[in-house]
């Protein structure tokens, strides 16, 4: 492609617009020329204008109220706090402990989740497991998001519907690993990763399925944590449910339509 | 608390925002819930789900408002697009088809509520529909299906039986019209 031929498809690259081989063609293109990406911010900038062709609508008075109580909850770092952020060991900031606490409650989950249907000891280590959410839930009153997930994953590792999925890592991510587990009849899933490098501000990974024939179909974006892992809740389409790839590819923040950057884990095509 | 937000700019709200002033948050949402819910619902037809994914928009912008950069675009440009891909991520994760097109293009009268609107965004808003609707139709029309619904090309192509060459010339035509009719209104 030409250089023109790149800035012809600017304007649908702003709308998202653009299908994934070009998207991902551009994608790369825009990495090395300073012009077209100078150029797609004012296309952006346009394209988001088109908001207001949106007939003006009121949400109720009582969504104000839940931001205010859930960002309250959230336990926003005050600018001391946020100086302390970086220091290592021992920190002062108690939902630090307690995120790394669910998170090596997650891997221990991930550890079980292999077995479980094979070994009846582990179906007696789920139930207490289980008990030891309903403790730490209490603990972590703070975390709602990751204690909603928990749940999700005990029902769907206990459902006589659950499927397992595995995923590699590719060239990029040698050492990165994943499993998705779903439900056959809900379609609901959760995905679990580890070993996925940390990204750049302005990137995340996001979860496709790819059923056979079909173009990707885009699942949830998502970011890892500080220590690698990241346990996400997804729906699985009805399309995907049998016979699907599942990858993972990294995109831009907020996520893309179509995968246009490298693809770093990827399930077996069947 | 609204009266003294009014006067700072979206560029420093999100900016206070990013240091945890939860008045500037709150500032932000009084300021953008209408153009953001109006998108939101426009995109998802279901108010339920809009107001749900409107606080999620928000949570949003509360956790990753250190992540704007101005000189990448506009606050408005970054807040709409928040909205825009989780009110699609939505639409895509509920398994519910995207709607036919003449719905999509519906244009029932405006509902506002009791809310008072910024002066300068109803502005805004005024030049940008008048730009609109002087683009031709088609041009318009594959603008509204790309932003409203997600569609790529190819889909819209398909959706109205027209070839790919054709929707591509459209999208990129109306796109720098819509462009280039506002920086006229800019100028006057």
């Amino acid at each position: 492609m030409t250089h023109n031929d790149y800035q012809e498809r600017l304007a649908a690259y702003a709308l998202d617009a653009l299908d994934p081989v070009d998207s991902q063609a551009l994608g790369e293109h825009l990495s090395n020329c300073m012009q077209c990406r100078d150029e797609l911010i004012g296309l952006r900038d346009t394209s988001a204008l088109l908001a207001h062709a949106a007939t003006a609508q009121a949400p109720g008075d009582r969504v104000r109220a839940q931001i205010v109580s859930r960002v309250r909850a959230e336990a926003a770092p005050t600018p001391a706090q946020v100086v302390q952020m970086p220091v290592r060991g021992k920190t002062v900031w108690p939902n630090v402990l307690r995120l790394a606490a669910a998170i090596a409650f997650v891997a221990l989950l991930a550890g079980v989740i292999v077995l479980w249907r094979r070994d009846s000891r582990l179906q007696r280590e789920i139930a207490r497991l289980s008990r030891r959410v309903d403790t730490q839930q209490n603990q972590m009153e703070r975390d709602r998001d990751l204690m909603a997930q928990q749940k999700e994953a005990l029902v769907l590792l206990t459902s006589a519907n659950a499927k397992k999925i595995e995923l590699n890592g590719t060239q990029v991510a040698q050492n990165a690993r994943a499993t998705v587990m779903f439900d056959e009849k809900t379609g609901r899933a959760m995905l679990f990763t580890q070993g996925l490098p940390a990204l750049a501000a302005d990137k995340a990974y996001e979860v496709w399925f790819i059923p056979k024939g079909h173009a990707p179909m885009p699942g949830k974006v998502f970011i890892v944590d500080p220590s690698g892992h990241a346990m996400i809740a997804d729906q699985m389409p009805p399309e995907a449910m049998n016979n699907a790839v599942i990858a993972i590819t990294i995109e831009p923040k907020s996520g893309s339509a179509a995968p246009t950057g490298a693809i770093y884990l990827a399930s077996r095509a069947s | 608390m609204q009266a003294e937000t009014s006067q700072i700019s979206d560029n420093d709200l999100l900016k206070a925002i990013a240091r945890g002033d939860e008045a500037a948050l709150t500032g932000c949402y009084d300021r953008y819930r209408l153009i953001l819910f109006s998108l939101i619902l426009r995109i998802l037809h279901d108010r339920h789900e809009a107001e749900d994914v409107l606080q999620e928009v928000f949570l949003q912008v509360w956790r990753r408002a250190k992540d704007f950069d101005e000189s990448r675009g506009r606050a408005f440009t970054w807040l709409v697009t928040i909205a825009r891909s989780r009110a699609l991520d939505r639409l895509r994760a509920s398994g519910s088809r995207i709607r036919s097109v003449t719905e999509a293009e519906a244009d029932p009268p405006d509902r506002m509520g009791d809310a008072a609107e910024d002066a300068v965004r109803s502005e805004e808003a005024a030049i940008v529909r008048q730009a609109l609707a002087e683009l031709p139709e088609e041009q318009r029309r594959t603008l509204l299906m790309a932003y409203f619904e997600g569609l790529t090309q190819s889909e819209i192509a398909a959706r109205l039986g027209d070839p790919l060459g054709t929707v591509k010339t459209r999208m990129r035509s109306g796109l720098m019209k819509l462009r280039e009719l506002l920086r006229d209104q800019r100028r006057e």
